[in-house]
Order: C-alpha cells, then structure tokens, then sequence
C-alpha cells in the first residue's frame, strides 16, 4: 500500500479514536468547527486552486444549506437525511442560475460577481420574513441515526468528519482522473483545453456547483450542530475567511484545505483570547492578524503552507510513483483513418479582419492524407492566424473550410477537434504541475467517457488504464518514454514541444498541425524532431507546420506554402519555393 | 493554552479533593456590533461585582459575542460544555433568544439581560433582568393618555426587539382600554446608516406621537431623521435608548424626547417612598466612582441587579448542593423562582414558577430628555 | 408617491450618490495607475470620519499612532531591504529619515493641537493630514513588491489589507458610533426640498474633485504618465516615469479623497469602525459601471446607486441592499463581455 495511503488511514484511525478517548469537550468543539470549514475550503480548493475561478461567495451557499435544514426540520418536521437532499437540490439550482451569470466572466470580474451575489444571497436572507430575518431560525433538532441521537459534540464529531473525510477522498479521485485533467487544464486559458476537445464552460460549471454542494453540505451539518441559524456566519466576512482558510493552507492542495481550516480556527481561537488582554479593550481584533497574515502570504508563500509541510515530511511520504498497472489494458479505439492521397484538409479562400487591418486575405491551399505541408512566410505575415482559423480558435471573417469533405467552417475548435484534428501552439501551454504522462492522457479526452462520479466512485479505473496505455504509447513514438513520471513543469523546451506533440498524438488525430515546433530547439533536439516527424509520416499522418528555420522546412516538407501580409505567395515543392524570386523578394527585399 | 488550563484546573480539583469549588459564572455580551451600547456599560457594572458570595468565589467570565445570536450560541456551548453554574446575556434581544436553547438543554440558569420574549413553555430555566417591554410600555401608554396622543407610528428593528415591543404595545394598549392604536409601522435594521423613506412615510401618516424602538447609539439615528422631516409631535423612546449616548449622537434633535427606563438612572430624583431609592442611589455611587460622573446607565443598573440576585440565591442553593453539580444548577433555578421580593435598583423583582420576568407595572419612569440630561416626568 | 416625497428621495439618492462618486473615483484613480482594486477605500472614509470625531473630543485620535506605526514599518522594511542590498549605509539611513520625516511632524502637530480645542475647519484639516499619508504608506506595506502580480492576487491582498484596516479602526475608536458636527447649519428651501448646508458642501467637493481628477488625468502629462505604468510598467520605466512613485501617488490621493468623504457624511450619518465597507462597496459598484476605467461613467454609476439606493428603500426597505447587490451582475456582465481580456498565463 502507498506511503501516503497508509499515514491517511493513520490519520483517519486517530480521528475516530479521539471522541472516545478523555480529551477536553473543547478540543472536541474546535475539531468539529474545522471539519465544517474544511468542507467549505475543499469546494474553495477545486475552484479557485485547481480551476483557477476565485470565489468570495461560498459562505453564501453554506446558508442555503443551513437554511433549508432549519426551516424544513423546524417548520415541517421533515428528517434531517432528507432536508440534505432537499438542500442540495436547492443549492444546485441556484448554483447553475449563478453560473450561467458568472462564467461568461473573465479575469477579475468573476470574483467581483462572487462579491455581489454572496453579498445579495445574504441580504435576501435576512430579509425574508418566513426565514426569521436577523434573527434566524431557532430550535433546530438534533441529527438522530436509526434512534441515536447525534445531539452531543461527540457523537456529532463522527457525522462531520465522515463527511469531510469521504467528501476530501472525492476530490482526490476526480482530480486524478479524466475529468480532474479536464478541470486542471482550466485553469490559464481555455485555448488549450478547448482544442483538446474540453468544454471548458461546462467544467466550469461542473467545478462551481461541486463548490456550492461541498458548501451546502456544509451548511447543512451546520444547522444542526448550532441548532440555531441566523444570516451573519454566511456573509460577506465569512466567504473572505474560507478563501483565506484555503490560500494559507495551500489553494492548490486538497489537504491545504485542511491544514487551513485547522490553522485559522486554532489561532482565531487563541487570538480572540490573547488580544482583547493584550489591548485591554474587547473586540475581535483577530482580523487585523489574518488580514496581515494573508497579505505576507501571498508575498512570500503563495502556495500555501502545505507544500512546506510536505517538504518537512518529504522522508517519511516518498514522492509518488505512479504504479505502472496498465500494461495489459485494451487499446482505446481508433478512427478511421483516411486513404493514402484522399483530400484531407481543404482551406477555401479564408479571410480574417480586425477591423481595417486584413490579416488573412483569402487563403487557399489544400492538404491531401500523407502530406507534409509547410507554411512559412516573413513575421506578420499571418501564419499562426491562419492555423488559428483552420482549427476553429478564431472566427473567420469569410471563406470555407472543409476537413475529410465536410465543412467545419462554423465549427468550434472543440468540435473541429472531434473530427480528428489537433494542434501543438506557438508557446507551450501545459499543466507544470502534472506528470509528462498526465499531461498526455489529457489528449486521450475526446476518446473516453467516464464522468465525474464515476471519477469520485474509482469505478473508471478501467478506462483510465486504457488512457494512460495509449499515452505511454504516444510517448514512446517520439521517444520520450523515459521521461514519463517527470513533472511536466521541470522540462526544458525541446522536450516540452515533444510532450505537446504526443498529447495532440493522443487524440487519434487524422491531421496535425504543428505551429512553430522546432522554434527555440538546440540543434540536436531538431534533429530528434525531425526524426519523428518523418517517422510519423512514414506511419501515414499528415502535417500541416509553420515554421521559421528553412533547413528545417526544406528538409521536411512535400510541399510548402509561403505567405506574406496575409496573402498566399506560391506554393509549390521546397525545391520551387527556393528559387521562386517572388518569395526570395518578400524575405529579402527586391533589388533596386 | 486552554487545553494546559483546563488540565491544571482538573488536577487542581482533584488533588485539593473539591474542598473548595468556585461558582463558574459565564455571561456573553454585545461588546462590539451595533448592539455595544449595551453591552459595554454592563461590562463595567460586573467590573464591580463583590469577589465572592457566599463564601465561594465568583469566577466570571465575559465573552464578546459582537451581537451575533451565532456568536451567542458559541459562547453558550463553551460555557455548558466547562459546566457553568450560571450562563448570563445576551444584553441583544436577539442573541439572548438564540442562546436560551442551548442553555435549557443543559438544565443551567440563563438569567437574560434583555426583555426576551421565549416561546410558550420554554423559558423555564429563563430568567430576564430587565423590565418586559409589557411592563415598560405600561408606563409609557399611561404617560401618553395622560398627554392626549391618540395616534402612534411605529419606527423600530425589524429583529426580536422591534416586533415583541410592537406586540406588547399593542397588547398592553388593549388590555388597559386606552384609545391609543397605532397607525403606521415602518422597520428597519440594526445595522442601516439612514431611514430616510421610512422617516417619510411616517411623518407623511402624522400621527400624534412617534415610537422609536431600537437600542443604545443607534437610537439617534431614527430619531434624528425624524425631526430632519419636520415632524412636530412627540417622541418616545423604549428603555434600551435610556443611555447618554442618545443624547451625545442626538444633540439638539432629541431635546424634549420621552425615555421610558427603570427608575435607577434618576436615582436622586426618585420620591422618598420609593422602594427602589436607596439601592439606586447606591448603584450610582458606586457606578460613577469607578466610571465617572454622569456615567449612570440602564443597563449597567441591570449587571449591578444581577449581582443583588446572586447574593440572594447562591447563599439558597448552597445549602442543597455544591458549586459544579447539576444540583446546584437545580437549586439555583429554584431558588431564583422561590426569592420573593428582591427590591433591586430597576424597582422590585418578584419572580415565582409562573413569572420569569420579575418586575411589576410600577417599575417604569418616564424621562424627558432636558438639555442634554435627563428629567423625570 | 406625489412629486413631494419623489423629490425628496431624489436629493437624498444624489447626495448620497455624490458621495459615492468620489469613492468610485478613488477606485479607478487606484485601478488606473496600479491595477489594485482597492477593497478598502472605504476603511479611509471611516477614518476621516472618526479621527475628527475623536478630535472634537479633544483627544488625540488613534490614526496618529497608526501612521506613526506604519511609517516605522515601512522605514525598517526599507532599511533591511537597503541593507541587504548592500546599499551605502548612508543612503540608506536617509531614506529611512525621510520616510519617517513628514508622518512625525504631522503626529507631534496633532498631538499638540489635539488638547486645544481649535475650530471645525483647522480640525478637518489635520484630520485630512493625517489620514493622507496612510494611503502611500499602505501601498508600501502591502502592495509595491506585489506590482507586477496579476490583477487577482492583487484584490485578495486588497481583501487582507481590508481585514487588517477594519480590525484597527476597531482597536483605535472602539465599537461606539460617531457623528460630527455639520461644517454649515445653514437650511435651504427649494420648493419642497430642504437643502442643508452640508448637502451643498457634498455636491460642490464632489464636482470639484471629478472635475479636477478628469483633467489631471486626461489632460495634464503627468497624469497620463501615471496612466501608462497600468498598461505596461515597463515600458512606463523604461520612459522615466516612477512605478514605484506612481503607486504611492496614486494611493494618497485615494486616501485624500477617502479622507474628504469621510469629512463629509460624518455630518450625515452615525459612523462606526466598520461603516466604511458597505460604503465603500457602492462606491466601488458605480465605478465598476464605469469599467473601472471611465470618471464620467462612475459618476453617472454612483448617481445611479444613490438613486436606486433610496428610491429602494422607499418601496422594499429591507431588500435596498439586494437591489443594489444584484443589479451590479448585470453591469459586471456587460462590462466584462465589452472589455477585451488577455489571457493571463
């Protein structure tokens, strides 16, 4: 058994020795509190550390959950075990109203938009006269199980920790599956994840309501430990501290969500007690602390005390291996692949405009299934837009473009992707913080199907054998193999370039389209690249590149398109291209 | 720190044999939020509690609970799960509803510092310190009828406080047959910087007299509104705004308002007969030696009140049982109910099984505030 | 509702939107030059606020130990940075004087006039002396080694600079409200309106400081210079023009302006160590209705939240604050479909 899953379940055995042991009732009380915030930063964790979403409102969906617990549970009597459902139901549906409004935000609107409608949820809340406005809701009854009341701190420490603990082990499952790689690409752009065929809206919204529902659910132990609920643990302050809980704890670590919870309550417990003394006056003067301890965080770690943690106990939790058990996993299913020679690729007079500024002006060329096609021409002159336009991440202007005979020219590049073509781009974009092999298997998307609560159950194993095969499969083409469990962060270019083109080789494309590949290589790794290129041709695929480095092209390509202001030159064989005057005229100017 | 504390205190008991046993007071208190007013002159008046009772001495805690019933319910677990002999607050209404819950359960005493309004049948280990809003709005229906006002607008929380003053208002007004109802009602909440509309919708209604019921600093504020819109009738105010702080926010704009609070901030002022004058003055000697005078407070009379009861019952139930024990808890509730009449410096507590609130219809005085000080009417 | 009361909500929604505006442009000011989204600008209306409350009591207020506190921080900070850098220590000892210097003099003034009793005006003046400098010295503390961080993590420093600010403010005042003394007791009548003279004070600072904020920065060159180091900081160097200067600027005259407003509603409202954050959260709503970007914009936002604020309250008093809370989806909405937005990598 891993090292890691070992001092879990250590962990774990400890947890729930501890009721029955003589402990002090308040370490009891403070361990419950942490266990509520921790589910609440666990959500926090998912969006805002590994898909990148920052949200203040969280605290908002703890109160739908509390709120319907305490006003079903005091108003209709209804079981807890069923008010939890209720609840999520609820926290769902007002989740997705939410999303639909968030995420169409970008950059730091979207946490601004979490400011304003934690804020609105929570007015509306202590406004509403049925839900007791400022003063709440009160009575609630204790949590029974099968006749056994869970009313005593004790009792109720298992109930929370259970939860938190399952809930946490959830997180970890779907973060290292096919849709936690789905999530993870989210985070820095979603150009690269929507060529991988990622919806990245739909994960977004995945990712948010998973949030709210950890929240809820929060919320809803909650109601019944305080047995009283009122609007003012579920505002503005309390979103603030959850995001604070998760940064200091590690925003990108499930067990940062932990670490945070449990810090913030212990020293907010200590403070409230030590400052009033210290200043000889009351109040809650613990804020000053966590404000400055969060701006000294983001300074100087802004990764959040786990990581140190970890390094601390680096001796005792090796690094993780990925065991290699896939060896014997079927092979993902393939497309067909088209002939030798049929029409692949066909770019009809495309054009793109910004505004006055004609950077694609009605390009055609054509890609026939075996060719190695090269796109050069001077910079400026509209290379990388055109990629842009064939693979669906930029709009056109006019023109059509028909891959394998139908015309994709409306399409997505998600959906342009589904059709069998992929891309490598200009500047990397990878995950640093997953393995080579990881960040491969995000390419094998598109060719498999297990969602997210398979994902959290472990019952996509199976699949995930099959995906991982194929992208070892995929590494081993260029020959990368070696490098396999490397973090994808610690590679230099050459390789990295090399890791961009297995991933696009793990979605079975029909075409490639390399932009720049070779672009900052050492000689050497050229060479390498060159070598799989045209090994990839030999097995039948076809290349679309752009490049800058002439031997590069020459060497490489069938035939080579030149362009120049956006418009196409020639076309012809590296040989023709090389002596065309018109093309030795826009690189090198004309002769006077 | 706590876990050291908590450990050495059980060695402590142990070791020493449970000779000698403190009597372990909690008490949670607005000291911050928008109900401080309140809670902070409290604060000061248990500042000057005797040391011990009874022999045994009094180990008091205060916790903030910045006028949060969360908050309150927190400090109401910690104080049950130290096994408390007594849990006092919260001085917000509020709060103190939210904690009587977790305070019953555990079968300890809750003597509240708000006139709470519980629901039927769960106050029984409840007991409130200050005069019911009934008892209060009594003297102040009688004062109105006295001076004519028919017509009443309603400006108050829109929390426990506000709607239990409405209610028994309306309840009290009724069962003394005057012909006083009221015709508008505007709310807002505690924390609300202005209540302009609202201030415009009451003078527009322009009845005879206005009713502002909110508390401590942010009694000003609604009344002040008032006059900025030109009303010109009378304004009374509930005993939670009897504090200097109505006038020191309110300067010219409370001048001639009506201040309905227990007789112990006019204490010198009261008439020779009354039962309560010595004690007050007492009370405000004390009160203002250690706080400076002019200090006098409502609800500090209530902290100093608080201490005139313990005296009382602690000596009752410490011939039943020992400080710590469930019994002594017990014997506390029942000889609070069994005291008979405590003559306190807000008048005369009598509480029995029945009556949990103590005061009678004789407690309240009206005040006019007069040039920044107060007047008995 | 008769034309009367429509009237009367109308003066109360704009003078309140007025004071909003200045808030709102506070906050472009701030996001324009630096690129902060300044959470807590309204911690400096309340200190504006409260410091001369505290003066008219005759004490000396708390924001003069807060300054003195942060001056002595931002002066070692910057002495152990010179250090390490191994700067001479000359140079070094003088930087750390002249970060000290003007804080000083200003403590030991109000220290000696605190006592004295002045006049209204001389008091709202040294309370805007000392409530000014914190803003330089708040981006110092916080925010200048952050400079180039993305917009992101700049606003959750913004939210720990919040948190720490308001926990002061409660240090230093206590938990009781303050109201100040209105700068002009004079009442105008207009038809059914009742103008008091605070009310025009508002409108007229508030006019002034837009107007004058919209040239600086529009028109004069070293407004525009202050611009450029948000759109590209160092090309804004490679110029001449001072980042680090540009930032500390721009957060005084933010603190100024906090300052000013402060000064204002005190008159108008009873203000509490933490009145400041819903405050400055409307002001920051009008600014976002300006994308952060425009003055003009933000004004007609910030005239728009006072309306809707106190029309609001007229029918649903309990839920103004909903309205105002969820009206700025739409417009967050807008404005970020309409902006165009990198990727941030």
């Amino acid at each position: 058994m891993a090292a890691r899953t070992r001092w879990f379940l250590f962990f774990a055995t400890l947890l729930a020795l501890l009721p029955a042991l003589p402990v002090p009732e308040f370490w009891i009380t403070q361990l419950n509190y942490i266990g509520l915030y921790a589910t609440v930063s666990l959500g926090l964790v998912l969006l805002t550390g590994v898909a990148g979403l920052t949200s203040f409102g969280q605290a908002a969906f703890v109160g739908v959950g509390a709120y319907t617990a305490a006003f079903l549970s005091v108003n209709y009597q209804i079981s807890p075990w069923l008010t939890v459902f209720i609840g999520l139901a609820i926290t769902v549906a007002v989740a997705l109203v939410l999303a639909a409004v968030t995420l169409k935000m970008s950059g730091h609107y979207l946490p601004l938009a979490t400011m304003a409608w934690g804020l609105s949820l929570y007015y509306t809340m202590s406004n509403m006269d049925w839900l007791g406005k400022y003063d709440g809701i009160l009575g609630v009854p204790a949590m029974t199980l099968f006749g056994l009341s869970l009313a005593s701190g004790r009792s109720y420490f298992y109930l929370i920790w259970v939860v938190a603990l399952l809930a946490a082990v959830g997180v970890v499952h779907l973060l290292d599956s096919r849709t936690g790689r789905a999530i993870r690409a989210l985070k820095g752009g979603v150009t690269m994840a929507e060529a991988m065929g990622i919806s990245t809206y739909r994960y977004k919204v995945l990712v948010f309501v998973l949030a709210a529902m950890l929240a809820s659910i929060s919320g809803w132990l909650f109601a019944h430990f305080q047995r009283t609920v009122n609007p003012s643990p579920f505002a503005l302050g309390k979103g603030i501290e959850y995001l604070f809980m998760a940064v200091l704890g590690g925003v990108g670590n499930v067990w940062g969500a932990f670490t945070g919870a449990a810090l913030v309550k212990v020293i907010e417990e200590q403070l409230q007690d030590w400052l009033p003394r210290l200043f000889g006056a009351s109040g809650n003067y613990e804020t000053i602390v966590f404000g400055v301890v969060l701006v000294i965080v983001l300074k100087y770690a802004p990764e959040g005390l786990w990581p140190h943690v970890e390094k601390l106990f680096a001796r005792f939790l090796p690094s993780r291996q990925r065991v290699r058990d896939w060896a014997d996993a079927a092979p993902l299913p393939e497309r067909s692949k088209p002939q030798r020679g049929e029409l692949l690729l066909d770019v009809d007079r495309v054009r793109k405009q910004f505004g006055g500024l004609v950077a694609v002006n009605d390009v055609s060329f054509q890609i026939r299934t075996g060719d190695i096609v090269g796109l050069i021409g001077p910079n400026g002159a509209g290379k990388s837009t055109t990629f842009n336009l064939v693979s669906g991440v930029l709009s056109k202007t006019s023109g059509r473009v028909r891959f394998r005979g139908e015309d994709v020219s409306a399409l997505s590049s998600r959906e342009i992707a589904r059709r069998g073509l992929s891309r490598t781009f200009q500047h990397v974009k990878m995950l640093p913080d997953m393995t080579v092999l990881e960040n491969v298997a995000l390419g094998g998307y598109l060719r498999s199907s297990a969602g997210t609560v398979q994902a959290m159950l472990r019952l996509d194993r199976a699949e995930e054998r099959q995906l991982l095969r194929e992208a070892e499969r995929q590494l081993v083409r260029i020959g990368m193999q070696d490098q396999m469990h490397e973090l994808a962060g610690n590679l230099a270019l050459g390789p990295a370039r090399m890791m961009e083109i297995a991933r696009a080789l793990c979605t079975d494309p029909a075409l490639l389209l390399l932009d720049e590949p070779a672009a900052g290589l050492r000689h050497k790794e050229k060479q390498a690249l060159a070598t799989v290129l045209r090994q990839l041709k030999g097995e039948g695929m076809s290349l679309l590149l752009v490049e800058h480095d002439m031997d590069f092209v020459m060497n490489l390509t069938d035939r080579i398109v030149v362009m120049e202001f956006g418009t196409k030159l020639i076309e012809g064989t590296p040989a023709e291209v090389q002596a065309s005057p018109v093309v030795r005229a826009a690189y090198l100017g004309t002769e006077h | 720190m706590k876990l050291t504390k908590t450990l050495l205190a059980l060695a402590a008991l142990w070791a020493a044999g449970a000779a000698q046993a403190d009597i372990n007071i909690g008490i949670s208190l607005p000291l911050t939020g928008p109900a401080n007013g309140l809670g902070i002159p409290m604060q000061k008046g248990i500042g000057l509690w005797p040391a011990s009772i009874g022999g045994e001495k009094l180990n008091v805690v205060v916790l903030d609970d910045g006028s949060d019933p969360t908050k309150g319910v927190q400090n109401a677990k910690r104080f049950v799960t130290e096994k408390m002999d007594i849990v006092m607050g919260s001085a917000a209404t509020p709060v103190a509803i939210a904690m009587s819950d977790t305070v019953a359960e555990a079968a300890t005493p809750h003597f509240m510092f708000s006139p709470a309004v519980l629901q039927a049948g769960k106050d029984s280990w409840a007991f409130r310190l200050p005069q019911s809003n009934a008892v209060m709005s009594h003297a102040m229906l009688k004062h109105m009828s006295k001076l004519g006002v028919k017509t009443v607008g309603f400006l108050g929380y829109t929390d426990a406080y506000g709607e239990s003053w409405l209610k028994d208002f309306q309840a009290e007004a009724a069962a003394m047959g005057v012909p006083i109802k009221v015709i508008a009602t505007e709310r807002f909440a505690r924390t609300d910087t202005a209540v302009t509309a609202q201030a415009l919708k009451l003078t527009s209604a322009n009845p005879d007299a206005v009713l502002i019921v909110a508390s401590g600093s942010g009694a000003a504020m609604p009344h002040k509104a008032i006059i900025e819109r030109g009303y010109k009738g009378k304004v009374y105010q509930t005993h939670a705004a009897a504090t200097r702080d109505l006038m020191r926010i309110g300067g010219k704009d409370v001048e001639g308002a009506y201040v309905v609070s227990g007789p112990c901030v006019i204490a010198e002022q009261l008439p020779d007969a009354h039962p309560s004058k010595k004690v007050a003055i007492d009370f405000v000697q004390k009160f203002e030696k250690a706080n400076g005078p002019g200090s006098r407070n409502q609800f500090a009379g209530h902290a100093h009140d608080a201490a005139l009861v313990l005296e009382k019952i602690i000596p009752m139930a410490l011939k039943k049982a020992k400080p710590g024990t469930p019994e002594f808890r017990a014997a506390l509730k029942d000889a609070t109910e069994t005291m008979g009449r405590t003559v306190v410096s807000h008048g005369v507590l009598t509480y029995s099984k029945d009556n949990h609130w103590g005061f009678t219809t004789e407690t309240g005085v009206i005040l006019k505030v007069v040039n920044g000080d107060w007047k008995v009417e | 509702m008769d034309f009367s009361i429509a009237s009367i909500l109308a003066l109360d929604g704009v003078t309140n939107g007025a004071v909003y505006a200045l808030l709102a442009t506070a906050t472009v000011l701030l996001f324009a030059v630096t690129r902060v989204i300044f959470i807590p600008q309204g911690e400096f209306v309340a200190y504006g606020a409260l410091t001369l409350a505290v003066l008219q009591t005759g004490q000396v207020p708390g924001t003069v130990w807060l300054l003195l506190i942060m001056a002595a921080v931002a002066a070692v900070v910057e002495a152990v940075d010179g250090l390490r850098q191994r700067r001479p220590v000359g140079l070094v000892a003088k930087g750390a004087v002249l970060t000290l210097a003007v804080p000083l003099v200003i403590a030991t003034v109000a220290m000696v006039a605190a006592p004295m009793n002045l006049p209204l005006v001389v008091q709202a003046l040294l309370t805007l002396a000392i409530v000014t400098p914190l803003g330089g010295l708040t981006y110092r503390l916080a925010y200048e080694s952050l400079a180039d961080a993305t917009v992101l993590v700049l606003l959750i420093v913004s939210v720990g600079v919040h948190f720490a600010l308001t926990g002061v403010g409660l240090l230093f005042f206590g938990a009781e409200g303050y109201r100040n003394p209105s700068f002009w007791d004079e009442r105008f009548n207009a038809g059914p309106l009742m103008l008091t003279g605070q009310t025009v004070i508002i409108f007229l600072a508030s006019a002034a400081l837009i107007v004058l904020l919209w040239l600086f920065f529009e028109r004069s060159l070293y407004g525009k210079a202050l611009r450029a180091t948000a759109v590209n900081r160092l090309g804004a160097r490679l110029m001449g023009i001072s980042t680090v200067q540009a930032g500390r600027l721009s957060f005084t005259m933010a603190a100024f302006i906090g300052a000013l407003s402060g000064l204002l509603i005190g008159p108008t409202t009873t203000v509490f160590y933490d009145s400041g954050f819903l405050i400055g959260l409307k002001g920051f709503v009008a600014a976002v209705f300006g994308g952060l970007a425009s003055y003009p914009m933000a004004l007609v936002g910030a005239l728009g939240v006072g309306l809707l604020e106190s029309f609001g309250s007229f029918w649903a008093s309990s839920f103004k604050e909903v309205i105002v809370f969820t009206s700025i989806l739409p417009v967050l909405l807008w404005r970020s479909l309409r902006d165009p937005h990198t990727e941030e990598d």
